[in-house]
C-alpha cells in the first residue's frame, strides 16, 4: 500500500497552526513515516495534482480564497480544517461585526480598492469539510489523534464537552473560583485545559460546545462580576460567526 | 439526630489523645504501615487528596477537596489494556492493590466510597475498582459544615463512623482518636505514644448551614412526583452543561472508553476516563440521535440517579451531601436550593390534590 499523499494550505491566518506542526519535532519525523507530504509551502517547494488528505489553515476572506479552496477541494479526497480560523473564521471574524467599508478603510486606507475582501468565513461555508481541528493555535493532541485516525482509515473521535471536564479530570483549581475570567464552562475541550492548567484562563479559542447556552454563559459571567458587554465581547473573540 | 445520642455513641469507643505535636509523628508512623494519602493544599485556596511526602503538609481542617476520594479507586484516566495489531494481541494492565491509608477524611466522603462499592459490586463486579479498594484503611476527621455541605440534611452526620477505622475529633490539646475497629486499634497500639482517655468527651455540635425542608427519607417520595416539574426547565436556563457536577460527584461512576493508537500505528492503549450524563456525547447513539438532548432532561436524570433510581435499588440515597456540585458549579446552581424547589413543587401538588 502506498503512503497517503498529504498537503497543507494556508488561507487568511497567522500560519501559526502550520508552524505548530513543525514544532512536533520527534513526533513529526514519526509521522513522516506514514505519509508523503506533497505540498507544504512553509516547509518545502514541491507541488502536486491530488491529495489523499488536505489540511487547510485560515479563513476564507477574499474572492481569490474562494477560487483556491474550490480547486483544492476538487483534488482532495479528505479535507480537514486546521485551527480556529479555518473552523469558524476565528479572530478574523471579528471584522464581520463592523461595516465592511469601514474595516477596509481602517486597514488599507486609500489603497482599499486594490484589496477586495469579503466577510471572514469558515472553510465549511464554501466547501465540504470532513474534519475539524479546533483551537488557536490548533490543539496538538487532537491533531495527532485525527492524523492517526485518517492514516489508519478510522473515524476520529472528537470531543463535544467543555474545557471544565478536562480541568476536573486534572483536578485543576477552578479559575473562576479564584476570581479570574474563564470561558471553560462553554468552550469545547480537546486542548487538555492547557491554559487553566498553567495559571491562565480559557479565552474560548476552540469555540463553543454544540449545545451552547449563550444567555446562561452571559449570566454566569455576570454572576462572577463581569458586565454583560464585556461578557459578550469576550465570547465574540474567537466565535463571532457562531454567536452573532 | 439528638446530639446527646451522638456523644453517648461515640464515647462507647476507646479514646486516645493525639496532641497537636504528635500528629506529624503519627502520620510518619502511618507511613511505615502503608502509603498515606491526605488532604493537602492545592493552588491558592483549594485542597486535594495527595500522597503524603511530608507530614507537615497534611491539612486536617479543610472544607472539601476538589476531586472526591473516588479518584483513587476509579482514576480520572486509567489504562485498561495495551494492544498490538501486528500479532493481534492484547495485554490487560495490572492493577496493583498496595496498602493505603487515607488520613483525615470526612464522613460523607467515606459514605461516598460505600455507595461506589455498591455500584461496582452489583451485577458484574468491576475488577479494577474492587482490586484498588482492597487493603485500604480510612481515618476520619471532624469538619465544620459550610453553606454547601448537605450531608447532615441527608442523614450523614459529621460523626458518622461507618467504614472508618479511627475518627479524629479536635480538642484543645489536639485530637481525640476514637478507635472504631480492629485495624484502628492496631494502628494506635503500634504507634504506642498516645495516652488513653477515660473521661467522657463532650463532642461539640457542628450545626449544618444548608437545610432541606423535608426529612431526607421523604426525598424518594418527592422524586416520584416531580418528573414533569418546571424546576428542571428553570435550572436548564442557568446550566451550561459543563459536567462539573458529574465529574466531581462522590458517587457518579460513569466512564467512557477510547482506544488510542501510537504513532507507529501498530500498538496502542485502551483508556477509560470519567464521563457524565450532563455531557453531549453521553446519551448519543448511532445516527447522531441523542435521547437526552435537553439540559433540563439531563439534570432531571442526574438527580433521579441520586435520589430515586439507585435509592429504590439499594435503599440508600446516592447523594452524600459533599456539596461539590454546588460549590464548583460555575453557574452557581445550588443542589439544596434545587431540592427545596422540588419539595415546594411537590407540596403544591399535594395541596391541589386535596382541593379536588
Amino acid at each position: 500500500m502506498s503512503k497517503p499523499k498529504v498537503a497543507f494550505f494556508d488561507f487568511t491566518s497567522c500560519e501559526g497552526c502550520q508552524l505548530n506542526k513543525l514544532n512536533f519535532e520527534n513526533d513529526f519525523l514519526d509521522m513522516l513515516e506514514h505519509v508523503d507530504i506533497v505540498e507544504f509551502r512553509e516547509a518545502m517547494d514541491d507541488k502536486a495534482d491530488e491529495y489523499d488528505i488536505a489540511f487547510i489553515e485560515g479563513s476564507i476572506s477574499t474572492p481569490t480564497c474562494i477560487e483556491r479552496i474550490h480547486d483544492i477541494r476538487r483534488r482532495a479526497k479528505v479535507l480537514v480544517a486546521l485551527g480556529q480560523c479555518a473552523c469558524s473564521g476565528g479572530v478574523n471574524a471579528m471584522k464581520n461585526l463592523h461595516q465592511p467599508d469601514w474595516v477596509r478603510e481602517e486597514v488599507y486606507g486609500n489603497e482599499k480598492y486594490r484589496f477586495p475582501s469579503i466577510p471572514a468565513q469558515p472553510v465549511s461555508a464554501v466547501v465540504k469539510v470532513d474534519y475539524e481541528v479546533r483551537g488557536c493555535p490548533m490543539s496538538a493532541p487532537e491533531y495527532l489523534h485525527i492524523f492517526k485516525s485518517l492514516v489508519m482509515g478510522r473515524k476520529p473521535e472528537i470531543f463535544d464537552h467543555a474545557v471544565c471536564v478536562e480541568c476536573k479530570l486534572k483536578e485543576n483549581e477552578c479559575v473562576l473560583d479564584k476570581g479570574m475570567f474563564c470561558l471553560g464552562p462553554v468552550t469545547r475541550a480537546g486542548c487538555e485545559a492547557i491554559c487553566p492548567g498553567n495559571g491562565q484562563y480559557c479565552t474560548g479559542c476552540r469555540g463553543p460546545i454544540s449545545n451552547l447556552n449563550l444567555e446562561g454563559a452571559v449570566e454566569m459571567l455576570r454572576e462572577h462580576g463581569f458586565s454583560e458587554t464585556e461578557a459578550r465581547k469576550r465570547l465574540h473573540l474567537f466565535s463571532a460567526n457562531e454567536l452573532v | 439526630m439528638n446530639y446527646l445520642d451522638t456523644i453517648t455513641r461515640m464515647n462507647l469507643h476507646e479514646k486516645y489523645l493525639l496532641t497537636s505535636k504528635q500528629i506529624p509523628d503519627f502520620i510518619s508512623f502511618l507511613k511505615t504501615q502503608g502509603a498515606v494519602y491526605a488532604a493537602q493544599k492545592k493552588g491558592e485556596q483549594s485542597y486535594s487528596y495527595q500522597y503524603v511526602e511530608d507530614p507537615a503538609n497534611v491539612v486536617l481542617d479543610y472544607p472539601r477537596t476538589i476531586q472526591p476520594l473516588k479518584k483513587f479507586f476509579l482514576p480520572p484516566r486509567e489504562e485498561l489494556l495495551s494492544f498490538d495489531y501486528q500479532n493481534n494481541s492484547y495485554q490487560k494492565t495490572d492493577v496493583v492493590a498496595e496498602k493505603r491509608i487515607f488520613f483525615g477524611i470526612h464522613s460523607y466522603e467515606m459514605q461516598g466510597v460505600l455507595r461506589l462499592d455498591y455500584s461496582f459490586k452489583k451485577g458484574n463486579p468491576e475488577g479494577n475498582y474492587l482490586n484498588r479498594r482492597e487493603n485500604c484503611i480510612f481515618i476520619g476527621v471532624s469538619y465544620e459544615p459550610d453553606e454547601f455541605h448537605l450531608a447532615n440534611a441527608l442523614g450523614i452526620e459529621v460523626e458518622n463512623t461507618e467504614g472508618l477505622s479511627i475518627y479524629l475529633e479536635p480538642v484543645r490539646e489536639g485530637y481525640i482518636a476514637f478507635v472504631i475497629d480492629e485495624a484502628g486499634q492496631n494502628l494506635i497500639q503500634g504507634f504506642g505514644k498516645t495516652a488513653k482517655v477515660t473521661e467522657t468527651i463532650h463532642i461539640k455540635e457542628k450545626p449544618a448551614k444548608a437545610k432541606i425542608r423535608y426529612h431526607y427519607n421523604r426525598l424518594p417520595k418527592v422524586f416520584e412526583h416531580v418528573y414533569t416539574s418546571q424546576v428542571w426547565g428553570q435550572i436548564a436556563k442557568k446550566c451550561l452543561g459543563c459536567g462539573t457536577c458529574n465529574l466531581l460527584c462522590s458517587t457518579c461512576y460513569c466512564f467512557d472508553v477510547r482506544d488510542e493508537v501510537s504513532l507507529d500505528l501498530q500498538s496502542g492503549t485502551r483508556e477509560r476516563f470519567w464521563d457524565g450524563c450532563m455531557l453531549n456525547r453521553f446519551a448519543e447513539v448511532a445516527g447522531n440521535e441523542n435521547f437526552r438532548d435537553e439540559l433540563s432532561s439531563r439534570t432531571r436524570h442526574r438527580l433521579h440517579r441520586k435520589f430515586k433510581y439507585l435509592t429504590e435499588e439499594s435503599g440508600a440515597l446516592h447523594c452524600v451531601g459533599c456539596g461539590r456540585c454546588s460549590k464548583y458549579c460555575p453557574a452557581k446552581i445550588n443542589l439544596g436550593t434545587t431540592i427545596n424547589a422540588l419539595i415546594d413543587d411537590f407540596t403544591e401538588q399535594q395541596k391541589l390534590k386535596e382541593a379536588y
